[in-house]
């Protein structure tokens, strides 16, 4: 763990920022708010500088980027949970979700990444805000800014961040120590390859329009319907669909126009490896959808025999008119 | 753990492969080890129809079970036991008529065959037939039969399924009677035993919505137990010291023999205690069975069943069961230096008991039982004199005339709606209709009270009494048992002048004869003081029918001709059941007897008697049988003439005069009240079953509830206890579970916190072990 | 702003991300993390607790994210999609309890709810 962070320093930030965070808690008196996040702010920039000390010397520091994006994440966090009107719970929540996507793209993760904006900040948080809206009373106009007593205090936040903060350190002690130990894995073209093998029209397609290609022409299919693509030696086996006859081109040729980007291998990842997964995760979606409709169903049988009473009513007085 | 791995493998191999067992030849063929038999000599094979008369009740038993099922409701259960029961005593006539001398076995089936180590316990469902069997076969299947017709009218009023019931039970009876004395074996005994208890418990609780009757039932059945533990535990230690359950076996043991021959010499120290122990646990379950002091008081009691039952069960039958297991035990008995004294004694000691209780007693019924608790402690009295010809003989006539007077009384009952109260009933002889009840009474009552050489019971008694005389230092036991042939004179004439003889009045009882579950016998009002001579006008008794004046008119024909039974073969065996028994294992060859004869005539010599017997002795100076019938001749006259004198109906055809004056009121009373409390100690049976509830009961209760306030003060402390640590655990944690969410979230977190340093510290320490 | 951004992360795309870097980002997840669980134990709204397991979520998502750059495999990205999956399961069905205990007592707080400890 030492060639990461010193452990004093972690369990010093790890207590700064419990004691940061339970003092910005709300409670009735509401002034430890911004002590609490300059308690937390100083935790957190003591964890970045005990981090980036250790990163410096062996030459790891991570992009710049992930400086500001990490400090609005972990602040819009901080005051998602301290802050008494759930609106503006939400609205912070947003914004963590917009840091926490800069860096999946410093993570080069960007489909995720704009996944993440369009689902949870665009779907998820605009049902919360709308059922925010629907589940809180309309406020008067002579008590507009009361806050509701269940938001306003907060229940146990000292023994809620001590056992919180010392599940961090447990967390980061845990995660340290053994990424030390986890080798990464080296530049695996072969996996790259594999992919594209997999996918001869792509290949196809980019040849083309890196005119590789002529329009007779297309990449050897295997037996199983592989690109004849080896991975190893770079070469792609290129034949003519008239003629039958084949050519090869090597990876000086074909290298810069033709790569697996993330979004191809995490399709082909997600229905290669993870068929399965999508479909429980499919099952989920669909039995969330159904228990959402029925919980929130309104039980309306009442009314309707209203209305069959009124109904019949109606037609009693019209028959009666009628008669008369 | 050796010696144990063979046993187990012989028994499994019997157990798994019967064909291995049946192969060995020892093992199929038990009675082929038997060949140095002494006394009994070479048991053959007898014929197969000798299994009909267990098997005929037993179908009986089967079939009125279906037509309880079938919901028969017509007389057709009697006339199949009675039919099946016929059956059965005419194969056993031909048993006897075919008998040779020398006892067989027939066997059924194999039951139990358990071979283990050297050792192997052969059980078999078979029979042993010799002449006790055969005399005790005759009179139980032959009574059986009668009592069968008797019960089919009278309990005519049950027909239905109470009907099939009684049958079915009775059926049931005699076959575990047969079982019990033709069983070649102790086990075969034994199931008899406990399958004639049953129905014993089965049919004193027929009238089961009785509370009285259930009592009874169980009483019987509980005292019975106690005589049963002992019976099993003597049948387990004859198994282990003789090695065999098989009467033919055990009597032609070595080692039995050989302790007889040690006993007749009055040797008993050679003897081992294991064998003498045999005798008295055997003893124990005897006396269970056959009502004796101090295991009695079921018998009285069990007159609360249907009065056949008590006829055939509890009078003639299933109570001289204990009888015929010393009998038949007998070398066994005769190898135990007390065991033969005690029986003797407890013997005396009953029939005198149970005399005095019956003089004082006012339920007819219940005055024939203690008669007969009485003249089964005669019986003992034989048994324990050395003579079972007397005992035997006994038996016999005992089950005539006492069936007799039970049926009697029963037609009495029947016929006057329950009544039995002797103080509510007079003249019944008188009747229209009851003429042949009268005269069956009479002399049902002149055997039970052994009038002189017209009666059978005379002869009996006077063998047992007799022996007494002549069996030095027993004489005590003669002139007690003398008194009670006395006393038992005047009670039973006390219930023939009170009921049978004088004006003609009746109260009827209670029971109303339209009523499925009549309850007989009910409410018997003992207080004297409550005696009301109002008739209940419209009452008619109706009168016994065809069925029970046959079945009397037999038993007192067979009372009165039993007579001739002690002079047949008389010089030999003295009669013929002398002759029965002699040619059995219960035969006891008595030097006394013919000493006394011989002291009588005169060639008196010095005989060297076995060692602590006294030389015997002439009684009066002549021979020891002669002097008795002196004796009990005119002891049993006198009592007659004291019961007359008290009972006997005022001016009584000018031969006596009678101080009765009406029903209720006799001479009686007013000498009664000169001995102050005795006749109601008496009348209240000596309390004994209070001193029984006092010593036995009421402690038994106190030490139940101690250990009922232990049980659930330490028990279910000890239980309460463990359920309460836990109560007591979810108390002091029950607040954490508060139902708000964010509680359980903490407590959750926390968990995963802890659980989470712990893995961490470990990981840690392991880490930098490594 | 966003280009630059992609250009930088391209620009890395390749090499597999160092222990320390990760250690920036596992540190970061894991901060959100458990304050996500803070807010969860201590705020009373139902509402705001549901966001806070969003926020436990998006923990969860960087640190996957963070991972799978680390291993160059395209797994964490994938099981964050699972990840979204779960969330808006999770997000409707308890936005329609929320919906439904809001009308049942007309306020958000969880102790409302007390005597449902049995």
């Amino acid at each position: 763990m030492e060639q990461i962070i010193s452990p004093i320093a972690l369990y010093v930030v790890c207590a700064l920022g419990g004691l940061g965070v339970a003092m910005a808690l709300p409670r009735r008196d509401t002034k430890l708010q911004i002590t609490g996040g300059v308690v937390f702010a100083a935790a957190a920039g003591l964890a970045a500088l005990a981090l980036g000390l250790k990163a410096s010397g062996s030459g790891g520091l991570p992009n710049y980027f992930f400086y500001p994006f990490a400090a609005l994440g972990l602040g819009a966090s901080v005051r998602m949970i301290t802050h008494p009107r759930p609106v503006y719970s939400a609205l912070y929540f947003i914004l963590t979700i917009i840091a926490s996507c800069g860096m999946y793209l410093l993570l080069s993760a960007e489909f995720m990444a704009f996944a993440l904006v369009i689902i949870y900040a665009g779907a998820i948080l605009i049902t919360y805000l709308f059922v925010i809206m629907l589940a809180t009373q309309a406020p008067s106009s002579t008590q507009e800014e009361l806050i509701d007593e269940t938001d306003a205090v907060s229940r146990e936040p000292v023994l809620a961040a001590a056992i919180a903060f010392i599940l961090l350190g447990i967390l980061t002690t845990a995660m340290f120590r053994g990424v030390g130990e986890v080798h990464p894995a080296g530049n695996d073209r072969t996996a790259l390859n594999g992919v594209l093998a997999n996918l001869p029209k792509k290949v196809d397609l980019k040849l083309k329009r890196a005119g590789l290609l002529e329009a007779d022409e297309r990449v050897l299919r295997l037996d199983d319907g592989t690109a004849a693509l080896d991975a190893s030696a770079g070469t792609i086996v290129i034949e003519n669909v008239d003629l039958g006859t084949t050519r090869m081109i090597d990876h000086e040729q074909w290298g810069d126009h033709l790569e697996a980007t993330n979004l191809d291998r995490l399709g082909f990842n997600l229905m290669h490896d993870h068929p399965m997964t999508i479909e429980i995760a499919g099952i989920i979606l669909l039995m969330a959808m159904l228990g959402a409709t029925v919980l929130a169903r309104k039980h309306t049988e009442f009314e309707e025999q209203l209305k069959a009473s009124h109904a019949r009513t109606l037609g009693l007085d019209n028959s009666t008119g009628d008669r008369s | 753990m050796i010696q144990l791995t063979p046993q187990l493998t012989t028994l499994l191999s019997t157990l798994t492969n019967p064909m291995v067992a049946l192969s060995d030849p020892a093992a199929a063929d038990p009675h082929a080890a038997a060949t140095t038999a002494h006394a009994v000599g070479e048991v053959g094979h007898g014929p197969a129809w000798v299994l009909l008369i267990p098997f005929l009740p037993l179908l009986g038993f089967v079939l009125n079970a279906i037509y309880a099922a079938i919901g028969n409701k017509s007389k057709l259960p009697a006339w199949t036991t009675v039919g099946l029961l016929a059956v059965a005593f005419a194969t056993t006539l031909s048993m006897f008529l075919s008998y040779d001398g020398s006892p067989y076995t027939v066997h059924a089936f194999d039951w139990i065959q358990v071979h283990f180590g050297d050792k192997s316990m052969i059980a078999d469902f078979s029979f042993y037939v010799d002449k006790l069997t055969i005399l005790w076969m005759l009179f139980v299947t032959g009574l059986a039969t009668l009592i069968a017709l008797y019960a089919s009218e009278y309990m005519s009023n049950d027909i239905g399924t109470g009907y099939c019931r009684f049958f079915s039970a009775f059926g049931l009876f005699v076959f575990s009677m047969s079982c019990l004395v033709m069983g070649d074996n102790l086990l075969m005994l034994y199931l008899g035993w406990e399958g004639v208890g049953l129905c014993s418990y089965l049919l004193i609780g027929y009238f089961y919505k009785k509370p009285s009757a259930v009592a009874a039932a169980k009483k019987a059945f509980i005292v019975n137990r106690i005589g049963d533990l002992g019976l099993a535990l003597g049948i387990y230690l004859t198994f282990v010291h003789f090695g065999t359950l098989e009467f033919a076996e055990l009597f032609s043991n070595e080692k039995l023999m050989g302790y007889v021959a040690d006993a007749s010499v009055g040797n008993f120290s050679a003897i081992p205690g294991q064998a003498q122990w045999i005798a008295l646990l055997l003893m124990i379950g005897a006396f269970g069975k056959s009502a004796q002091f101090p295991l009695y008081v079921w018998l009285p009691d069990a007159m609360e069943g249907p009065t056949p039952v008590s006829a055939l069960i509890h009078a003639a039958t299933m109570v001289t069961a204990g009888v015929y297991l010393i009998a038949r035990m007998y070398p066994v008995f005769l190898v135990s230096e007390f065991a033969l004294p005690t029986v003797a004694w407890i013997g005396t000691i009953t029939a005198v008991l149970a005399a005095t209780i019956g003089m004082a007693q006012f339920d007819i019924k219940r005055i024939m039982a203690y008669s007969t608790v009485s003249q089964l402690g005669y019986m003992f009295a034989g048994l324990g004199l050395l003579t079972t010809t007397g005992a035997a003989f006994h038996v016999l006539t005992h089950a005539f005339f006492k069936a007799l007077l039970f049926l009697a009384c029963g037609a009495v009952m029947h016929g006057f709606a329950g009544q039995l109260d002797l103080r509510k009933l007079s003249g019944v002889a008188w009747m229209k209709g009851w003429g042949i009840v009268g005269v069956t009474m009479l002399i049902g009552c002149m055997n039970l009270a052994g009038l002189p050489y017209i009666t059978s019971g005379f002869y009996s008694k006077d063998m047992i009494i007799a022996e007494a005389f002549v069996t030095p230092g027993y004489s005590i036991i003669g002139w007690l048992l003398i008194v009670t042939a006395i006393l038992t004179a005047y009670y039973t004439f006390r219930v023939y002048f009170r009921v049978f003889v004088g004006p003609q009045h009746a109260e009827p009882g209670n029971e109303h004869h339209d009523h499925d579950d009549h309850a007989h016998g009910e409410e018997h009002n003992h207080d004297a003081g409550q005696h009301g001579d109002h008739h209940s006008s419209g009452f008619h008794p109706h009168a016994p029918g065809w069925a029970v004046n046959v079945v009397l008119a037999v038993l007192a024909f067979a009372s009165i001709a039993a007579i001739s039974l002690a002079y047949i073969d008389k010089a030999e065996h003295h009669g013929w059941v002398g002759s029965m028994v002699h040619d059995s294992t219960a035969y006891f060859h008595s030097p006394y007897v013919e000493q006394a004869h011989h002291a009588a005539e005169g060639t008196a010599h010095a005989v060297d008697g076995p060692v602590g017997f006294k030389a015997p002795k002439a009684v009066f100076g002549m021979d020891a049988h002669t002097a008795m019938i002196l004796i009990t001749g005119i002891g049993g006259i006198f009592g007659v003439l004291v019961a007359a004198f008290f009972h006997g109906p005022k001016g009584w055809q000018g031969l006596f005069i009678g101080g009765r004056t009406e029903a209720a009121k006799c001479r009686m009373d007013a000498v009664a009240r000169r001995f102050g409390p005795i006749p109601k100690m008496a009348e209240n049976k000596w309390y004994v079953d209070e001193i029984y509830h006092a010593i036995l009961v009421a402690p038994l209760r106190v030490f139940s509830h101690v250990l009922h306030w232990l049980d659930k003060l330490l028990v279910d402390g000890l239980v309460n206890l463990f359920g309460f640590l836990p109560r007591l655990f979810a108390w002091v944690i029950r607040p954490s579970q508060s139902g708000v969410l964010q509680g359980y979230a903490v407590n959750m977190a926390g968990g995963v916190v802890i659980l989470l340093v712990v893995v961490i510290v470990v990981v840690l320490r392991a880490g930098g072990a490594a | 702003m966003i280009d630059s951004a992609l250009v930088l992360a391209q620009q890395s795309f390749p090499a597999p991300l160092g222990d320390s870097m990760l250690a920036h980002y596992l540190f970061v997840s894991a901060a959100m993390f458990v304050i996500g669980l803070v807010g969860f134990v201590t705020r009373k709204n139902m509402i705001i607790m549901f966001l806070c397991t969003e926020l436990m979520f998006q923990g969860a998502g960087l640190a996957l994210i963070a991972f799978g750059r680390h291993h160059l495999g395209a797994d964490g990205q994938t099981f964050v999609i699972f990840v979204l999956c779960v969330a808006a399961a999770e997000a409707a069905m308890a936005l329609a309890l929320v919906v439904l205990l809001f009308r049942h007592r007309e306020t958000l707080s969880a102790e409302a709810w007390k005597e449902l400890n049995g």
